[in-house]
């Protein structure tokens, strides 16, 4: 089965005929031409993140929809069944079927930041089988996002360092000022990176708001149904219909506030769980921060 | 218009039944914010009604309670955190409420539904229909007004939320009063305004009811209703607005949440890649890849625009949302990389939607044209700006030189634009970026600024905002 788009011509082949290492061969290669940083592109591997551009592919945001079309476009599988998730619900599911088209739905590549992930996505998903030797060499979601604002602070005060060098006077003495709170913020985050505890308390800020924001709407929810209730023995049709229009788009928020708050949840508790490819990662970014302090700190 | 003598005596016989039960239902507003939501008033409570009931003992007259709006419960929130229980006594200082009949009035079955009407005619409530441009509620608005008027007359106090009905932001934007206030005031020359500006310290979004167990923090000032010489009601309520955005930066200023929350983002129009999903002439593109981006109601406008304007189009919805993206991450709101649908863009009315909070943002694109469009988002810290009032919001937009990496430019430019924006600072190098969860930030004279720094490149394009707010 080929798909034509624009020039490129892809041969789309059952998942579960390749091994996860090709699977993760292919869609790096598939996102190839959305990449701007050459050079972390030619390195990449499983670990490396789609956006970004000091440690990550540089991918645009523009370009997102597309990475997760690309990975549809070259794979087919066997869970195409669809399934309403619950009797009458225009919402879906898939499950095992004839061999087709992989379809991602909306939300299900949340957590797809690397390839690795996208590989552990479609395990997660049961397009492939697990394979935990594999999932092994993936960092989690979690880690990817805080070393990457590891490697976004170290590499800002190294920037902020070889400013502060080339001035003098007071502009020096005021950089150096900001230059020494930067040192204290990367000395803070080191701290947060060598302690997986306090990382997770840290991610945690984010799971209690949308923990918060999914209980405030449960309490609409009862709200608008006590509405409801109340105007149904009035007979106001009108009144009604208005009140169920107002269930129904609470509903819909509620079920993308469950949706977010799993992200969020996962987030929080893989914050706190680290594995050697986790522990590997974490000190790639921690020496970087440490050196990028220790040349601030000479000037300061 | 005056009230019939039988609405002036029902008045005053609800007046007398809530003076007679104002111990029992003051307490039991207590218990039920103490016990079931376990709500904490802030620790400077005593302090804080110390100095706004001197200002209350000094004033004889009637009073105009006037705060902010997040939740359905804030009347009983308000009025628990300023009224002690030892001024019971001083039953004029007891504010009637002006609640929304839908919100309130037809709750549950017929028997929660008694007495949640029962609590509220002891609770002295005035029912309000705020929504509905007939004839019918109209006159029910004239009617709620006219009574308010007759309680101030009577030397009364009244509650009234400004904003007329929960701030969809999170944020009380002075720039857009309502003139309810203003008038009710002119009427009752004597009142004066009781502003309060009363929050939670988690409070995000707007919601039924604050967090369970969260601290709830006041801040509080009574102002004059009327000065001399005021006769337009937009001028009275503009003051009175005025004032509670100072309380409300008070307020602000004590939160450990970012208060300026503002986003941009830039597309290159031109960049090869944006291409890649539309036809050749850009009148038709993916529809299956047009969805993973836009709701069903982007989509149906998307389809009215004609398909001349979609690719201008859906690059504008896609401009907004990576803005409000940006805008949301200050509040500690993550929307995940790709969640395009849980942000929902009205290009015609210049607001967005965060589905799952419900969070509302203006939106404005500063630069729109065959090059390129530039987009700010603002959830709350200032004003976003229009055709007849410049906004909080600085940006800058510009082409990067050939050879220099995007990232490095913009941030360059965005010092530039910070420096060039303040006198005091003078030059960018007394500037430095920071990194803090992702998100950009501004070291100035070694201490982090609240100015919600966003960058965004694309293509042949750099661009930064900030709030001077």
């Amino acid at each position: 089965m080929a798909f034509m788009r624009k020039q490129a011509v892809v041969e789309a082949l059952d998942i579960n005929t390749i091994t996860p290492d090709d699977a993760e061969k292919r869609i790096t290669a598939g996102v190839k031409k959305y990449a701007t940083n050459e050079a972390n592109f030619a390195a990449a591997d499983a670990n490396t993140p789609y956006l970004g551009h000091i440690v990550g592919m540089g991918i645009e945001s523009s370009n997102l929809a597309d990475i997760t079309m690309s990975i549809e476009r070259q794979f087919l599988t066997k869970m195409t069944t669809k399934v309403p998730l619950s009797e009458g619900s225009a919402e879906f599911k898939l499950t095992a079927g004839e061999l087709g088209k992989l379809r991602i739905l909306d939300g299900q590549d949340a957590l797809a930041a690397t390839p690795g992930l996208s590989v552990k996505m479609l395990m997660d998903l049961g397009h492939m089988n697990k394979n935990d030797a594999y999932l092994e060499g993936v960092m989690s979601f979690a880690y990817v996002m805080a070393c990457g604002d590891g490697w976004k602070m170290a590499d800002a005060l190294k920037k902020m360092a070889g400013k502060a060098e080339k001035l003098a006077g007071s502009e020096r003495a005021e950089a150096l000022a900001n230059l020494k709170t930067l040192i204290a913020q990367a000395k803070d985050y080191d701290g947060l990176l060598a302690d997986a505890s306090k990382l997770a308390a840290s991610k945690s800020k984010a799971y209690q708001n949308d923990k918060g924001g999914f209980d405030a709407l449960n309490s609409e929810l009862g709200l608008t149904l006590d509405k409801i209730k109340g105007v149904s023995a009035g007979g106001d049709a009108a009144a009604l219909a208005k009140l169920r229009g107002e269930e129904a788009e609470i509903r819909t928020r509620l079920k993308m506030s469950a949706a977010k708050l799993r992200v969020s949840q996962e987030i929080s508790e893989a914050a706190g769980k680290r594995r050697a490819i986790e522990d590997k990662k974490v000190a790639e970014v921690r020496a970087a921060l440490s050196a990028a302090v220790s040349s601030a700190e000479k000037l300061s | 218009m005056p009230l019939e003598a039988e609405e002036v005596s029902a008045l005053r016989f609800q007046w007398r039944l809530s003076r007679a039960l104002v111990v029992p239902v003051s307490l039991v507003v207590a218990a039920v914010a103490r016990l079931y939501f376990k709500y904490r008033l802030d620790p400077d409570i005593d302090r804080i009604r110390a100095e706004i009931w001197a200002k209350l003992d000094a004033h004889d007259g009637p009073v105009i309670w006037a705060a902010n709006h997040l939740t359905l419960i804030d009347s009983f929130l308000v009025y628990w955190a300023v009224f002690p229980t030892s001024r019971l006594i001083e039953d004029r200082r007891i504010p009637w409420s002006t609640p929304e009949y839908t919100n309130y009035y037809k709750l549950g079955g017929p028997m929660q539904s008694a007495l949640i009407r029962g609590l509220l005619y002891l609770c002295r409530c005035i029912p309000f229909l705020r929504g509905g441009e007939d004839a019918a509620s109209e006159s029910w608005r004239q009617k709620a007004f006219d009574k308010c008027a007759w309680v101030l007359s009577e030397g009364g106090a009244v509650f009234v939320y400004p904003e007329a009905g929960r701030s969809r932001s999170g944020w009380l934007e002075p720039k857009r009063p309502k003139d309810f206030l203003g008038k009710l005031a002119l009427e009752v020359p004597s009142s004066k305004f009781l502003c309060v500006y009363l929050r939670s310290e988690r409070q995000i979004a707007t919601t039924a009811c604050p967090p369970m167990g969260d601290t709830l923090r006041v801040v509080a000032d009574l102002i004059p209703g009327v000065l001399p010489g005021e006769t337009n009601p937009r001028d009275i309520s503009q003051r009175l607005f005025d004032r509670l955005a100072e309380l409300q930066q008070e307020w602000w200023k004590g939160s450990s949440m970012a208060r300026n929350c503002a986003g941009n983002d830039v597309v290159d129009l031109k960049g090869g890649l944006l291409r890649e999903n539309f036809s050749d002439d850009l009148t038709e593109a993916d529809q299956e890849w047009m969805e993973r981006h836009l709701t069903k109601r982007e989509v149906a406008y998307l389809a009215e625009q004609g398909p001349a304007n979609l690719f201008r189009t859906f690059w504008r919805f896609f401009c907004a949302k990576e803005a409000c993206h940006k805008a949301l991450g200050r509040a500690v709101i993550v929307v995940p990389n790709g969640a395009f649908h849980e942000i929902e863009i009205d290009l015609f009315r210049r607001k967005a939607t965060h589905i799952p909070t419900g969070l509302q943002l203006d939106i404005r694109f500063t630069d729109d044209d065959e090059d390129k469009l530039h987009c700010v988002a603002v959830l709350r810290g200032g004003f976003i700006g229009d055709e007849d009032a410049e906004g909080d919001i600085l940006w800058s937009v510009g082409e990067v030189p050939a050879g220099t990496s995007p990232g490095a430019f913009v941030r360059d430019l965005a010092l530039d634009m910070i420096a060039s924006a303040n006198e005091d600072i003078g030059t960018a190098s007394r500037l430095a970026l920071t990194e803090n969860s992702g998100l950009p930030g501004v070291l100035w004279r070694g201490e982090p600024q609240d100015w919600s720094l966003s960058l965004s490149h694309s293509g042949r394009f750099a661009a930064a905002s900030f709030m001077i707010s």
